[in-house]
Order: C-alpha cells, then structure tokens, then sequence
C-alpha cells in the first residue's frame, strides 16, 4: 500500500490513535472490569459497595427464581432473532430485485417509522394493545380472542414488539448482502434443473449468509440485553434479565447483585458472538484448505 | 421464469406492520378521546396542551444541549480513529478496531451499568456531565464506523496527485481529503446526534437525582400516563425529523 | 528493419540512424565511431572521420527512411549487442536504486539514466517493479538504497511537491470535488501564483485540450477520454521538467486508448519534455517510446528501442513477453564458419543459426523465431545453405483478417507461425487442420539468447493442448507493486 508522505506518515500513529483508544480504555473497558469485580463485593445496607471480598452474590444466582428467568430471556430473543430472520429474508430479497429507482423508495419506507423515538414506538404498541384499543375490538368482535384476554403484560406482547424494534436491523445487513447477490445465479439453478425453493435454499441463502449472520447478531444481542421492551409491554410473568438488572440496581440499589446479573448477560452475549466468529474463521480456514 | 408472490406479500405485511402503530398514533394525536379507543372527534386540543407543559421544552433544551456537545466529542474521537484504522495496520489497530468495534455488539443496559458502576466506584456526582461522557462513549463507535466506510471508498491516489501537483501534506489535507470526507464525517456526526438524542437506556443508568432528558420525560409520561401528550409529542418529532432528513437529501442531491 | 553499409564515404542524408558497435574491443579504436550528437551531426561526423575498413561499418536506419542496401552478411552486425545507454541519457540518473516490501524486491538495483525530452517507456508485466520505479522519480516512495538524480540534483529526498515532475496517474485521481476548470488551477493555485495569471493560464491550457465548453463540469460528466485530457493539462500547466504516465490508458476502451496514442505522441512533440511511460502493453509501448527498458522481477531485463527489442530480445522473458516467439534449444553441432553454426536439436535435422555469440562446439544454444519470420507452404519450398526447411503438421488455425495464426507440431515442438495476407486470400486453397505443410525460415532470423527460463513460454498465447489445460491460474507476481 502506497503512502503518502507527509499525511499521516507511520511516525503519526500514536497522536491520531490514542485519543479515541484511551477514551475507551477508560470507558468501556475500565468500566467492563469493575462490572466483574463489583460483583464479587458485598452490598452495604446504604446503596453502596461493601468492603472485602465475597462469594455470596454469585451464590445467590442460585436462587430458582434465576434460572427461569435466563431460560425466558434466551428463548424470547431466539424466538425474536428468528422471526426476524423469516420476515427481513424474503423482504430483503424482494427489495434487491426491485428496479433501482423503487428500492431506495422501498428502504426509505422501512426505515421512515424508525426515526421515531424507541420510546416513542413501544408507546404505540402499548396504545394499540390497550384493553381498550383498536386491536382488541378487533379481534374480539372476530371472536379471535375471548373479551376477558389481555394483549399486553405477557411474553406474547414482548415477543411482537421486540420483533418490532429489532426487525429493521435484520432486514438491513440481509438487504444488503441480497444486493450484492448475482441473481443470474438462480436463473443458472432453475436452469439446471433446480425447483423454486430448492433454488432458494442451495443458492440464494448460501449467497447472503453473511448477512444472514450479521442479522443474527445484531437482533440477538440487543435482544439479550432488552430492558425497556419487557418494563413496558411485559408483566411480572414475562420479565428478563434486564428488568432484574434494572430493578436491582435502582429499586433495591444493590449493585453487586445488579453486577452479577450483568456478568451473566454479559456471558449470556459473548457466546453467540465467539460461536459467530468461530463459524466464519472455520469456514474461511477450510476454504484455504480446499484452495491450497 | 415466473417469480414467487411470496416475497411481494412478506413485504408488504411487514410494511403495514411497520405503519400500523405508528398511524395509530399520529391519528390518536388529534383524537378527542383520551384513551384513543374510538375517534371521538378532531382537535388540536393535545398540542396546545403540549406547548403549555415547560416540562418537556426544558427536557428538550437539555437533550439538545448534550447531544451537541457528545456529537462534537464523538465526531472528532470518531473520525480520528478511523483515520487511525484505514491508513495503519499494526497490533495496536487490531486492538484498537476491537475496542471501536465492542461497544456496538454489547447490550445498551451493559453500557449504562458498567458506567454507573464506574462513576460510583470513583465517587463521581451522577449528572448532565456523565451523561455526555456516556454518550461519546457510545457515539464514538458508529461515527468511527461510519467515517472508515466512506474511508475505504477513499482513493488516496488523489492526495498523490495533489502532493505531485505541489502541495504540502497541510495543504493536501485540506484541499482535498477534507472537502471529500466532509459529507461521511457529517454523516457521522448526524447519527451521533440522533443516537444522543433518543437514547434512553445509557442515560437512564448514568442521569443524576435532578437530571432529565425528553427520553426520560417521556419514559415517566408512559409509566404515569398522559398518553395524548406522548401522542402529540412523537407527531411533532416524526415531522420534524422526516422534513430534516428529506431537506437533507435535497441539499446533498443539489451539491452533487 | 534495414540498413545500410556504406562503401565509398558517407553521403547518405537520412534523418535518422545510429551506428553500431563490433563486439571486439580491439576494433573500436580504428573501424567505429559512435555518434552523440543527434542524426544531422552524426552524418556531419560521418563524412570526416577517417574509416580505414568501411565495410565494418553500419548504419541503421528504421523502416520508413530506408532501403535494403548492402549484402545479405552484413545484415547480421547490427544484431550486436544493443547499445549501451545513450552518453546523453543522464537527464534522470536511477544509480543502483532497490526497493523492498518485506522479503520482496520490488526494484533491484536499478541503474538507468533517461535523456532530456525522450519518450521513454517502462514495459514489464504487473509486479516488475516498473511503478515504483516512477513512484520514486515522483517522490512517492522512497529508495531503500541508491539515489534518483534529476538533472544533476540528487532529489532522492525531496518530497514530491518540491519535484519538477508530475505524474498523470492511473485513473487520473482527478479531483471529484472540483470543476474541470478548478482541477487544471490546482497546480498554480497552491503554489500561490496570483489570481489573474492563472485564470490566463488555465484558459490557455483549457483551449488547448479543446475543452472550454467543459470547463465548469464536474469529473464524472466528462468521458474517459476527455478526464486524460484534463490530467495532462492539470500536470503540464506546472511546467514539469519530466512527464510521468502511470498506465494512463488502462481505462480506456479500445479504440479510445489508440486515438489518446496518437494524442499522447502530438502532446510530446508540441512540449518537448522528457515523458516516462509506464505500462503492461507491449503495443503502446512500441508505438511511442524513442526507448524501451523492459522490466521483469525488479530489475531491467533489456534496454533498447522498440526495434532493437523486438528484433533482438536478449532473453526468453523480453522475446516472450513482447510479441510471441518460437524457442528451440539445442547444443552447437559444428562451426561452420566464421558467422554461422549448425545446430542439433532434437526433433529436428540440422538447423542453421547465425552465431553472433561467437559460440563454439557442444556449446547450449536457446535459439528464438519470430512467428512471422517463418514462412509456411503447401509445397516444398526451394531449400538452400540460407535456410531451414522443416515439416509440420497443423495442429490449429485461427483467421484473423490481415494475418492467420497457426500452431504446428514439429516433433516434439509446438510451434506459433504467422501468415500475413498481402494477396487476395480466397483465390488460394486454404492451409487446414491436420494438414502436412513446409516451414522455413532465415538462417538470419533466428536469434540466439542470453538467458532461457522455461517459465517464461507461459506469457505467450499458444493454445491449451488439452481442454482445461489453460484454465490453471497463469503464475504471475502478487500484484499491486507493478
């Protein structure tokens, strides 16, 4: 690679990197450290940190009243990831065979009711499960639902707006690996002989499977983490780790429960993403090996 | 070859879900009825109600006033650190590509409680200065992101050409490097200012006792209910963004 | 390719010509003169100097000057070696110049001097080092060893804005955020001339590359072909000492980049300036260059001009990579006499070369053939002492309007012949697939090498044998040096 003399020559290297990289030392990783450290303090009676070292925060993950809750964060975000995964694919492929003049239009319309607030949005899904709202006639005059049943407080309500919030983010990294897909590629599959979902799953999946796999990642993890989704369309019976995390950090105020939780969230994401990248470099390893 | 109507019919139920609540909404913003149930009539009642309530106008003056002030601190962390990570290759990029990249695959709530953790721990006094801190912090990884992109479609050939035609490294810079990525860096920089202004998990874990921000305010009106207001607020919002935006498209189409 | 051998003095005006050398030292002194100052001088020179025996003395005259005069014989001196760099070609001066990425050489101790308004062409296939050799006289990189002289200054530090070279590059990197107009006045705008002189001078420049009409546009408005127009007006209105081309005509389309030749050649002559060309294509640089130095792995493989190159290709790679060649190995049956040697090769009976290399008995030979200097027949041609005469079968045949190309098997070679049709074709019965035919060729023309690598046959464009054959990725240097 050519480099121009004079405009950020090798000596430069430390005065342009180091700004951004001790900000974040100090501030994300600094910070990430003392969330696994606190939780190995005990709690002081005022809302602080106890002095010494202790066990018994991490014990008390024990509590059977954890595990489930675990449990109902994975399934909800697997269940959401995978909603989205089978709304955004066929969306997204849609959109990149749409003539060009009609994609952009296509993509400003997906993203348009995003630049609402995130508050703002979940909001709407409150009002349009309200017991007395729209939805609710509806489907109660359809004789879909018995006009005792509730919309919202549950872990369907939080399942529907999670898919909300997170789906744009899968439709956008599966678009545009469709966009760069060749689809003279399904053509040559159907002429070969290939059925229409034969094509579909040989050709057209394999073809934007790392957008497939960014999309995973980026509904997954935020999903993992949802804290504001669940304290506001969710109740008691469909709470997850972050509303545990919230409550202890500011109802109870005992943070080193709040950082245990955390380090088990924090773990909770690590693992989908080493497994993400493990797959991608095994794949490439093995392509070097079939090249070499 | 005939194409399957699935992918057309997928499309636009997730389009018609996309709208659905938010049309809800915007129509519930002049419906007389409080609980929007039914229609109950038109007025604008909710809106004057809404410029009758200082509450709101100060959360805004102070979700404007550090989303300015992260967006500058983001912008100028941001764009040097994807200088530092298109023109570098070395350990200490691959390092600090981590440390760029990291933030934006971890929880918000993360984020919020490792700060909050890290402010108590130093004995900070919780506030308006650690909210900003905490937004640059975030903000720093999409402009980062944002900038390297438009960085790689950067062909350094041009600061060649200007260095072969004369000018010093100052003058190629700013010349040329600056007036190209000028557009990436404001594109940077606009995200940085939205992702500020609505954020409200980071902020909600690192605010002070007497802190607030529209975010927050909004957040109490949706749990202490006055759910017309919200609907007026989030109309005047949408507006205003959707004309900011299109505005900003026309302008860029034009200097094209 | 002609000459002349002059017998009674020298009375021959011909704008045009070099002498050359005898290959032994000894003779220098008496029977050659070597000329330095330019073609009217050297015919001046000429007619003065005492020759004691001028029948070793030659001129050569290109192609379109002269007339084929003398004795076929002579025809063979003016394959000595190629001449020495010019005494004048020390305008530029590359002394022994290296560049390394990591373990690569990417320049290899180059030495190279390049005179004052030449058209000089740097040839080589991409990763020989040929652009950062231009990238260093541009100031670019920076040499791990040597120093890059220019004009007598050593400028090998200098930073390239203080150089009196600028560089058309690649894509032209012209400036996507300025108008035509303002990308021409960048040169004189930062170097702060006053505001007055260069809008005079830009609108000079802008009518000489005929595009006033254009002058506001933006860079992606313009064609291919007018975005050169623009790099050459935004590199000359510095006045550069040298013009440097970095592959200018690589993203033109055909018939494009053989109309911006032309260009390029009127633009040298109105400007007078030393141009260093450098490219991949072995016709642009032929057609312009007054000299060649080809470029393989770093280091210059020959230097010459286009004819000399051509004609006399030192070394598999220069034969191969320019143009295709025919390459026979064998060993030296017997001296024949003073200028020829009869060869043994297997596959073939005797096969007669001229021996410029002086070689001797069981010596190696790599003899290289033109395809176009092989003469194919139905019929048995007339053999004699001047000639090869060989059978071969064809293997392949491919039309291709003024020439047809054929590919033979003689033994165990596979050969490349070319047929240029100065007749009316259809009038003759057609040479076909599978069809026994005659070959022949020049004892002159073949023309033995320094150096033979067997890897070089890969650069040429004979046919895969086999279906699937030419399919094995070409083995060519990592790219991104070239």
């Amino acid at each position: 690679m050519a480099e121009a003399r004079g405009l950020l020559e090798p000596r430069h290297e430390p005065w342009i990197t180091l700004p951004s990289f001790v900000w974040l030392i100090v501030l994300f990783t600094v910070p990430a450290a003392i969330v696994f450290a606190i939780a190995f303090k005990p709690s002081d009676p005022y809302g602080g940190i106890g002095a010494g070292w202790t066990l018994q925060t991490l014990r008390s993950l024990g509590d059977p009243n954890y595990p489930a809750i675990l449990w109902r964060t994975i399934w909800l975000s697997v269940a959401t990831t995978a909603l989205c995964l089978v709304l955004a694919t066929p969306t997204a492929y849609f959109m990149a065979r749409t003539p060009e003049r009609w994609r952009h239009l296509l993509l400003l319309a997906i993203i348009v009711p995003f630049w609402t607030s995130f508050l703002v949005r979940i909001f709407a899904w409150k009002v349009v499960l309200h017991p007395e709202g729209l939805l609710k006639r509806a489907l109660v005059a359809l004789h879909v639902v018995p006009p005792e049943a509730s919309l919202l407080y549950n872990a369907g309500a939080v399942l529907l707006v999670l898919v909300y919030t997170e789906l744009p983010f899968a439709i956008l990294p599966i678009y545009a690996a469709a966009e760069k897909f060749d689809f003279k590629l399904l053509e040559a599959a159907r002429d070969l002989g290939a059925g229409p979902l034969r094509t579909f799953w040989t050709v057209f999946l394999p073809g934007i499977r790392r957008g497939l796999l960014t999309a995973t990642l980026v509904t997954l993890i935020p999903a993992l983490g949802s804290y504001v989704v669940p304290d506001l369309v969710g109740g008691p019976t469909s709470e997850m780790l972050g509303n545990k995390i919230a409550q202890r950090t500011f109802s109870d105020r005992n943070l080193p429960h709040a950082s245990a939780l955390s380090a088990l969230l924090a773990l909770a994401v690590l693992v989908p993403s080493a497994a993400a990248i493990a797959l991608e470099r095994g794949r490439r390893a093995r392509q070097r090996a079939e090249a070499a | 070859m005939r194409r399957s109507l699935t992918p057309l019919v997928v499309t636009l139920a997730v389009l018609a879900f996309f709208y659905l609540p938010v049309a809800v909404l915007v129509g519930n913003s002049f419906n007389a009825s409080r609980f929007g149930g039914e229609w109950s009539g038109f007025t604008l009642n909710w809106y004057r109600r809404l410029l009758a309530a200082p509450e709101i106008w100060h959360a805004l003056g102070n979700t404007l006033a550090i989303a300015l002030v992260a967006t500058a601190g983001s912008t100028v962390l941001g764009t040097t650190a994807a200088f530092a990570l298109d023109r570098y290759r070395s350990r200490l990029q691959d390092a600090h590509y981590l440390l760029v990249y990291a933030p934006l695959v971890i929880p918000e709530i993360l984020l919020g409680i490792s700060l909050l953790l890290f402010f108590v721990a130093l004995r900070v006094q919780l506030g308006y200065p650690t909210i900003v801190v905490a937004h640059v912090t975030f903000c720093v990884s999409y402009v980062a992101m944002v900038v390297l992109g438009r960085l790689q479609d950067f062909d350094w050939a041009l600061v060649e050409a200007a260095q072969d035609l004369g000018a010093d490294a100052w003058t190629a810079g700013r010349r040329v490097v600056l007036p190209l990525l000028a557009p990436g860096i404001a594109a940077g920089a606009l995200l940085a200012f939205t992702l500020s202004v609505d954020d409200f998990v980071i902020t909600f874990f690192v605010a002070g006792p007497g802190t607030t921000t529209l975010p927050l305010r909004i957040y109490s009106m949706i749990k202490h209910g006055s759910p017309p207001l919200i609907n007026a607020l989030s109309t005047l919002l949408l507006t205003l963004t959707t004309t900011a935006v299109w505005l900003s498209q026309r302008l860029l189409k034009e200097a094209r | 390719m002609t000459f002349l051998a002059p017998k009674d003095g020298l009375s021959i005006a011909c704008d045009n010509f070099v002498i050359l050398e005898d290959s032994k030292p000894a003779a220098l002194t008496h029977e050659f003169i070597r000329f330095r100052h330019g073609p009217a001088v050297a015919a001046e020179d000429a007619k003065h100097t005492k020759i004691r025996d001028r029948s070793r003395l030659r001129l050569l005259v290109p192609r379109p000057y002269g007339h084929y005069i003398g004795q076929s014989h002579s025809v063979r001196r003016l394959r000595r070696r190629p001449r020495a760099p010019h005494a004048v070609s020390d305008f530029i001066q590359f002394e022994d110049v290296s560049r390394h990425y990591g373990s690569v050489r990417a320049v290899d101790k180059v030495s190279l001097g390049i005179g004052k308004g030449e058209f000089f062409s740097l040839l080589g296939p991409s990763g020989c080092g040929k652009t950062t050799l231009l990238r260093m006289l541009a100031g670019f990189e920076r040499p791990d060893t040597g120093r890059v002289l220019l004009d007598g200054q050593d400028i090998t530090d200098l930073p390239p804005e203080r150089r009196k070279v600028n560089t058309i590059f690649q894509n032209y990197a012209l400036f996507p955020h300025l108008s035509v107009r303002q990308n021409i006045a960048f040169g004189p705008t930062v170097a702060r001339r006053p505001r007055r002189e260069v809008d005079d001078e830009v609108e000079k420049m802008l009518a000489l590359i005929q595009m006033r009409d254009h002058a506001e546009k933006r860079i992606d408005q313009i064609s291919g072909g007018q975005k050169q127009r623009v790099a050459i007006a935004r590199a000359l209105i510095n006045k550069p000492a040298v013009l440097l081309l970095d592959e200018p005509l690589a993203a033109l389309d055909l018939k494009l980049r053989q109309r911006m030749l032309i260009e390029l050649d009127m633009v040298h002559d109105q400007v007078g300036i030393t141009f260093i060309f450098v490219t991949h294509d072995q016709g642009e640089a032929m057609s312009l260059a007054d000299r060649v130095a080809v470029m393989n792995e770093g280091r210059i493989e020959q230097l010459g001009r286009p004819v000399e190159i051509y004609e006399a290709p030192q070394t598999s790679f220069v034969s191969a990579f320019i143009g295709d060649s025919n390459f026979f190995e064998g060993v030296v049956a017997e001296v024949v006499d003073a200028e020829h040697v009869r060869l043994s090769i297997d596959s073939f009976q005797d096969l007669y070369a001229f021996n410029d290399k002086g070689l001797h008995q069981g010596e190696r030979v790599y003899l290289s053939v033109r395809p176009e200097k092989i003469r194919i027949s139905r019929d048995r041609p007339l053999e004699g002492r001047d000639h090869n005469t060989t059978r071969a079968v064809v293997d392949d045949v491919i039309y291709l309007g003024t020439h047809t190309r054929f590919w033979l098997r003689a033994g165990e070679y596979r050969l490349a012949v070319e047929q240029q049709h100065n007749r009316f074709v259809l009038d003759d019965l057609p040479i076909r697939w599978q069809d026994e035919v005659w070959l022949q060729w020049h004892v002159d023309d073949g023309y033995m090498l320094e150096r033979y690598a067997e890897r070089d046959e890969a650069l040429m464009s004979f046919p895969p044998q086999r279906v699937g054959e030419g399919d094995a990725p070409a083995e060519s240097p990592a790219d991104g040096r070239g």
